[in-house]
């Protein structure tokens, strides 16, 4: 399987002054290859480095050291950015659009014709179950909603690799299981899933891959299964002992 | 192209979605109309007022809408997060900001032409013989300038030689159509070089509040200082005479778009050629405000 | 009880207020003149709006010149009347000639922002005729609106009203209300009587009027140290013509060596006086007709 994702010696230095020397390492020397096809799940603390890695990999922050590419190109180049699609945490949308002009306008932004383009916003809607509301402006929307018309944006230019940073946060349990199936229908057409998540159980049931990372620090990678059998415990018992915590005695 | 194209949409989208454009146009007709219902000793012919007044409003809305729809471009979008998901697809931070002073300045251009057309009626209403009257001697003049000074561009001095069939009444009409038409343009020109100037301020002021109230100092300062600086200069000692001097060269002469002056006594048009090399120099300036934008965004780190 | 009480806190605090605000309020006109006043622009600009005033009466001046006008900056020093006002009154060349000078502000252009800059100004010293001073009565009705004690503003409107819009009733009432609210001015009651003597036709009214201007100019001028002799003069000329047109030639002469103090021409009022003196000698010498 070819390598879609990949990070080299991934290092982002932010000015602190908080700290002596005046910077914060917020990502130390990482190294990540994605593989087509795979759901990869990427697992870490608050703080740990996970939303700066993306922030990377979407060219919002430049790397200090080391770099990454997506489809073999330098995050730098916008045109890394075509075949990917992206699901912030929360909705960042322009709130005084209706779902279906956020949609056409994120459709001409890749260059889809029109005609395409209203064949994929119908499907999308119908996908995420909007179509009821399409001519809403977002502002009216629930916020499960506004998730799932996020969801519709990231699929636009039907991507080769999403980018999901924690899709499930706030949602209530329906709408996790279907942000699930849409991630398990989304592995079964092929496409590559990395997300960012703190629900262990989550990662364990969708992920083939995981990473643990750590204060900027890459800490276990590999299949959840290989990872609890080489540390013979559990995923949250083996997250827990990789971040470091240790459980205080209750007197 | 396209994506700046597509940018811009969502500017224009969002300002006809918001009252702001709406609440001054009615603000500025209802002052003009007000106005224009006062009779001054009984005088229906008296009209210079009224452009006057009308002109002014014009001028104060559209400096309104440019600098703040403009000013809160970028911070509102980082503040509401939505360059993220923008920024995440094919799309260059240069584009972004062209996007972004497209779409401001094309929407600032059809407010502008709304306005205009509100201005056109109202002073087509009051004293319109006099405008055609003195209108006859802005045409000739205009066509005298115009030959003067583009003795090459025969194609835009031809269209103002008057042709035998032409009434004077219609040519005069032209001719104040002509320096309305000119009012627009130069106006909008000098919006281009505002929204540049504003938009370079949010992205080193982050706070739209303040880049909004400095963007106003700064251009009301330029509108109203700009033209005298070089003689304040002169009465200054070294080295403040050198530095003031400096600043009028350096700035955008922005009062060379006001010819509002020109509009309300019926004065000539202004030379084509001259029109266009003020063209060209708010052309200079705007893209060099946008690429000094450029130059302060493209690095800036943007987190989530 | 707990649901009530968010409503009789505010109905108590509004109580509160409003005993406050009466308690206050009679106290308050003794504060300034402001609060007295019945004027709404009084009330919310109070000493500001002379200051607006005098901008709009500027801006009548502007409107006069078509707009080519000297900012504060081409001002070398402070000017002197306004064309506008000036137009008002006879003046001869020489006056022209200063006015054309002090307007010739622009000279050559210091650079070449400069000199392309004139491009889109007014660069021509122009003033309105045929009709067109009717644009400046709108400015010159704001300003007294907003001071009503600037007595140049009723007459400089006036005089255009009478004299180039033949709009003789409505320079009549705004010089009337213009006596209302300077009841001493002999400036006004010197244009009053211009506008009946030329515009009504009706000199007796006229010299009514000048006599009474006169009187007032006796009565707040002749004790000051440094009397308005050019207003005297204006009073005691005109007066005099119309004395002289009646055939009350002792009185237009004693009027006229009245002028004559304060005139900058002293001659030619003497000339005046010489000839007056020749019509009242030929009066005396033509023969009487009998009386039957």
């Amino acid at each position: 399987m070819s390598v879609i994702l990949k990070t080299e010696k991934l290092r982002v230095e932010y000015a602190s002054r908080e700290s002596r020397s005046g910077t914060k390492v917020a990502l130390n020397g990482l190294d990540l290859e994605v593989r087509a096809g795979e759901v990869f799940g990427y697992l870490g603390p608050n703080g740990a480095g996970k939303t700066t890695t993306m922030n990377v990999l979407l060219g919002f922050v430049h790397a200090t050291g080391g770099e990454a590419r997506l489809f073999g190109v330098d995050v730098r180049e916008p045109i890394a950015r075509q075949r990917i699609g992206y699901l912030p945490e929360l909705t960042y949308y322009y709130k005084f659009l209706t779902a279906e002009e956020l949609l056409r306008f994120y459709a001409r932004i890749f260059g889809i014709p029109r005609g395409e383009a209203d064949r994929r916003i119908d499907s999308l809607l119908k996908l995420v179950e909007l179509e009821h509301a399409r001519s809403r402006p977002i502002k009216t929307y629930s916020k499960g909603m506004q998730q799932r018309v996020g969801l519709a944006q990231a699929l636009i230019n039907n991507p080769d690799l999403l980018i999901l940073d924690e899709p499930t946060s706030g949602l209530d349990p329906l709408g996790r299981m279907k942000v699930r199936e849409i991630i398990q229908r989304l592995k079964s057409e092929g496409k590559t899933v990395f997300f960012s998540s703190h629900e262990l159980g989550e990662a364990e049931s969708v992920c083939d891959r995981v990473a643990i990372i750590c204060q900027g620090e890459l800490k276990a990678v590999g299949k959840v299964s290989d990872l609890v059998a080489q540390y013979q415990c559990d995923l949250e018992k083996l997250f827990l002992k990789l971040i470091g915590y240790q459980p205080q005695g209750v007197s | 192209m396209n994506n700046v194209l597509a940018i811009s949409g969502i500017v224009i989208k969002e300002l006809y979605r918001r009252k702001d454009f709406y609440v001054l146009f009615v603000l500025t007709a209802l002052i003009t109309l007000l106005l224009g219902s006062v009779s001054f000793f009984n005088d229906a012919k008296i009209a210079r007022y009224l452009k006057e007044v009308c002109l002014l409003l014009i001028w104060i809305s559209s400096l309104v809408i440019a600098i703040s729809t403009t000013a809160r471009q970028i911070p509102a979008e980082r503040e509401n997060r939505t360059i993220f998901p923008l920024l995440a697809k094919p799309v260059t931070r240069g584009q972004f900001i062209m996007g972004k002073f497209l779409g401001c300045w094309l929407a600032c251009g059809v407010a502008l032409v709304v306005f205009y057309l509100f201005f056109g009626v109202v002073s087509e209403s009051r004293g319109r013989g006099d405008s055609s009257a003195a209108g006859l001697s802005a045409t000739a003049a205009a066509t005298d300038a115009s030959s003067k000074t583009d003795e090459h561009d025969h194609a835009a001095a031809g269209s103002e030689h008057h042709n035998e069939h032409e009434t004077p009444e219609t040519t005069g009409q032209r001719s104040v159509v002509l320096n309305y038409v000119q009012a627009l343009w130069l106006h909008w020109m000098m919006l281009g070089v505002v929204t540049a100037m504003v938009l370079l301020g949010s992205v080193v002021l982050s706070a739209p509040s303040v880049s909004i109230t400095i963007s106003f100092i700064g251009i009301i300062g330029i509108l109203l200082l700009g033209e005298h600086l070089n003689k304040v200069a002169l009465r200054q000692p070294q080295p403040l005479q050198a530095i003031i001097y400096t600043g009028y060269f350096l700035i955008p002469h922005l009062e060379w778009f006001d010819i509002r002056d020109r509009v309300i006594y019926d004065q000539p048009a202004i030379a084509f050629g001259d029109c266009g090399l003020a063209t060209l120099y708010a052309i200079v300036y705007t893209g060099l405000f946008l690429f000094l934008t450029w130059f302060v965004f493209r690095r800036k780190t943007l987190t989530l | 009880m707990r649901r009530a009480s968010p409503y009789l806190v505010l109905g108590l605090l509004l109580t509160i207020c409003f005993a406050v605000a009466t308690t206050i309020q009679p106290r308050t006109r003794a504060w300034s003149d402001r609060a007295k006043s019945g004027d709404v622009l009084k009330m919310l600009l109070g000493d500001g709006r002379r200051m607006f005033a005098n901008h709009f009466f500027e801006q009548a001046d502007v409107s006069f010149h078509s707009g080519y006008y000297p900012s504060i900056f081409d001002r070398r020093e402070q000017p002197g009347k306004t064309a506008m006002a000036s137009g008002k009154d006879e003046h001869d060349e020489h006056d022209e000639a200063a006015h054309e000078k002090e307007m010739a502000f622009r000279g050559q252009p210091r650079d070449w922002i400069e000199a392309f800059g004139r491009h889109f100004r007014v660069t021509e010293h122009t003033h309105l005729a045929h009709g067109q001073e009717r644009e400046i009565l709108p400015w010159l009705r704001i300003s007294a609106e907003l001071d009503p004690q600037r007595v140049d503003t009723y007459t400089v409107a006036a005089y255009w009203l009478r004299e180039k819009l033949g709009k003789i009733k409505e320079a009549e009432e705004f010089l009337r209300e213009g006596q209302r609210n300077n009841p001493d001015s002999c400036e006004i009651l010197f244009e009053l009587g211009r506008l009946y003597r030329d515009g009504r036709h009706d000199p007796q009214r006229a010299r009514n009027v000048w006599e009474l201007a006169l009187r007032k100019w006796n009565a707040q001028e002749s004790g000051k140290a440094e009397p308005n002799y050019f207003q005297l003069e204006k009073i005691a000329v005109h007066l005099a013509r119309l004395e002289e047109e009646a055939g009350r030639f002792s009185r237009a002469i004693s009027l006229l060596e009245l002028g004559k103090k304060s005139s900058p021409n002293p001659d030619a009022l003497q000339k005046q006086v010489d000839e007056i003196k020749e019509k009242m000698r030929a009066r005396e010498s033509a023969p009487q007709a009998p009386a039957y």
